[in-house]
């Protein structure tokens, strides 16, 4: 750890009138004394640390159990000695690149062998990638001649330098998608994996993927959402998390405490935390605000921590009215943290007292699954993937304001034995649907229905 | 899990007249073409889904949530409840115990009943339409053998205790989908094999509805262990 010493919010003066009247206000709303505090300097990291090894199947038997790890060996049984490439766009980066690095090496370990290829491709094709996905998700783009002829050019090509001599074959999202023409005369079976939201498409690009998508033997989709209408069987695999990861593991108490210690955060308060990318859609206004009103009732700290402020312009504009929005509170704690903090992303969601996850639009939303897993009382809004996880008074409590975050806060702040039964159901919610272990099973159960298919 | 019990009778080692040999049982969802909006949307869908998509919403979401012990029953009541806003129908449909039915046409047929029943009853409720559509799913199933066998109660009871959720499940839930009875694997196999009358009827009023799956594997080895003592 290094001090870099750059605070991502206004330094207050302890002894200036606005730092009075916050710690004034503090005392006389919340009714429980806050002591003056100053805004702590964070402690970041300045460089990645080392990748730590894939984890083996037999360590997830004291998560998962000994019968279920049992029962996902047997289900891969008849498997063995089956060849299986999985092909996507990107070796390093991105959701579906970590989830491969986890994946493959289960099955492999599961004796099937398991290969992973990835495109490659000039800046015009990966423009036009780009391009697809932005207008697969609903914006606005027109599909020219040229569009359509570097797709075709740089599938063609890829085609002709991979193989395709393996017994099943996956292909992740669209970028790869035309490789389906490979299938032509073999025996093997291919599965189009879609990670992205297919709900509103731009037309003409769709109209031009469908045809590819329905040379796959089955497509696979993270929410009955997000699926389209197609001819062909669409499975329906939840995103997920890997238990042993750096971002989800279980840590030493020491470190949680170095951590909240280096980023400023009192533990012996109440902390409320939302984890995610400074971003309008992740709505850190709307939860600045909550807090606000519901710090007239109950003292906690709030803790907004993420990235994307360096990398994207928008980003650094939400980072900066946030802390406009937070001003000198010292409760208000803003971090900004760089893409290799998943270590102390995990400390402060484990040190946290509740979890919010106020977005106005979500794709599945990981960090509500990260949160679930972790066993935290869970406040999350009502769209995309969230209530599929967050089962409203049952794993978690779903919003659809800023009023309810802010009510849910005060009502969770004063009622933890509510909190801790729904960060149980949450943990275990997670345990039967989100993790990586299942993941592997589902993956396993599709390529046995997908092989039986030839009998 | 419980502690390990000390047989004090022999009865606990008297040998069964075949093994019960465990299974379990492993589930593929599916996203069928049905979706629903509204009530109308709804009694048509399940009419025409297939019954796959009636065991993953019915038997099968008991198992995806078998850690909640109160006020969930089927993902039909739960969309009822909190997305269409019919707190009547989700009632209606909660209060359906899928155990008294052997057949998935008959529970569709009932499904479909209430349903009708109470748009009939409540015709403005038609108008209503939920911010978040009913996605009809279906569960593809592939059954497993655990290699775990029971000869004697004792050997059951451990077994019980080893096994996951999903051979519970499959054993004491699924299985009269199979069995076209009125009773679960573990019942039948202690009457018939076993003769243990009293604690086969009292494995089947165990109220799956209130406790979690968990909590019904604890109250059957509970069942089992008065009888050793």
């Amino acid at each position: 750890m290094q001090d870099l010493g750059r605070p991502t919010a206004p330094q207050p003066d302890s002894s200036s009138p606005a730092a009075e009247a916050s710690v004034r206000n503090a005392q006389t709303q919340a009714g429980t004394p806050a002591p003056a505090r100053e805004r702590r300097k964070p402690r970041i990291s300045e460089t990645p640390p080392a990748a730590p090894p894939a984890p083996r199947l037999a360590d997830y038997e004291s998560i998962i159990g000994k019968s279920q790890l049992d029962e996902l060996r047997f289900v891969a049984s008849p498997l063995r000695g089956k060849r299986v490439k999985m092909v996507n766009s990107t070796a390093v980066g991105g959701g579906v690149a970590e989830m491969l690095n986890r994946l493959v090496p289960l099955l492999d370990e599961l004796e099937i062998k398991t290969g992973w290829e990835v495109i490659t491709g000039g800046n015009d094709f990966f423009e036009v990638t780009k391009a697809f996905h932005n207008a697969l998700h609903g914006g606005e783009f027109t599909l020219t001649q040229q569009a359509r002829d570097v797709f075709m050019l740089h599938t063609e090509q890829n085609r002709k330098r991979m193989s395709f001599d393996e017994d099943l074959v996956v292909i992740h999202d669209p970028q790869p998608a035309g490789l389906i023409s490979s299938k032509a005369g073999k025996s093997s079976h291919w599965v189009w994996r879609c990670h992205i939201d297919l709900s509103h498409p731009n037309r003409d690009v769709w109209s031009f993927l469908h045809p590819m998508v329905e040379q796959y033997d089955a497509a696979v989709f993270s929410s009955p959402a997000f699926a389209r209408s197609l001819a062909i069987p669409q499975a329906l695999f939840y995103p997920c998390i890997d238990p042993l990861s750096e971002k989800n593991k279980d840590l030493d108490e020491k470190y949680i405490q170095e951590v909240c210690d280096n980023f400023g955060v009192d533990r012996s308060r109440p902390i409320v935390t939302q984890i995610s990318r400074f971003d309008r859609l992740k709505d850190p206004l709307g939860v600045i605000k909550a807090y606000k009103m519901a710090k007239k009732y109950v003292d906690f700290q709030l803790v907004l921590a993420g990235g994307g402020a360096s990398d994207d312009p928008e980003g650094a504009v939400v980072l900066k009215e946030a802390q406009e929005a937070a001003g000198d509170d010292p409760d208000v704690i803003i971090l900004e943290l760089p893409p290799w903090s998943a270590l102390e992303i995990n400390a402060l969601q484990r040190a946290s007292t509740i979890i919010v996850q106020k977005s106005l639009k979500e794709g599945f939303g990981l960090t509500v699954t990260e949160a679930l897993w972790k066993a935290k009382p869970t406040i999350a809004s009502a769209v995309g993937g969230i209530p599929t996880q967050v089962i409203d008074k049952h794993t978690g409590l779903l919003v659809h304001s800023v009023e309810g975050c802010a009510y849910q806060i005060r009502y969770l702040l004063t009622h933890p034995e509510f909190g801790a039964q729904l960060g149980r159901n949450g943990r275990e919610h997670v345990k039967e649907n989100f993790l990586m272990t299942t993941n592997a099973r589902r993956w396993v159960m599709l390529f046995r229905i997908l092989s039986s298919s030839n009998a | 899990m419980q502690t390990a019990i000390t047989p004090t009778t022999a009865f606990s080692t008297v040998q069964a007249k075949a093994p019960f040999e465990f299974k379990s049982a492993a589930h593929l969802l599916f996203i069928e073409r049905e979706r629903a909006s509204s009530i109308d949307e709804l009694l048509r869908a399940l009419q025409s889904c297939p019954e796959e998509s009636i065991f993953q919403h019915t038997f099968r979401t008991l198992e995806e949530h078998h850690f909640i012990k109160e006020g969930f029953s089927n993902d039909f009541a739960h969309w009822a409840y909190t997305e269409l806003g019919e707190v009547g129908l989700g009632e209606r449909l909660a209060s359906l115990d899928v155990r008294e039915f052997t057949s998935l046409a008959a529970l569709r047929e009932r499904l479909v009943q209430v349903v009708e029943e109470f748009a009939s009853e409540h015709p403005k409720s038609r108008e209503r339409t939920a911010p978040m559509p009913f996605y009809f799913c279906s569960s593809k199933t592939i059954v497993l053998q655990t290699q775990r066998h029971a000869a004697n109660l004792l050997e059951f009871i451990d077994g019980l205790r080893q096994v996951s959720l999903h051979s519970i499940h499959y054993h004491f839930i699924e299985a009269r989908l199979r069995r076209k009875l009125e009773s679960n694997d573990f019942s039948i196999w202690l009457l018939r094999d076993l003769g243990l009358e009293r604690e086969s009827v009292l494995l089947n009023h165990i109220d799956i509805y209130t406790s979690t799956l968990e909590g019904v594997r604890r109250k059957i080895i509970q069942i089992l262990q008065n009888a050793v003592h």
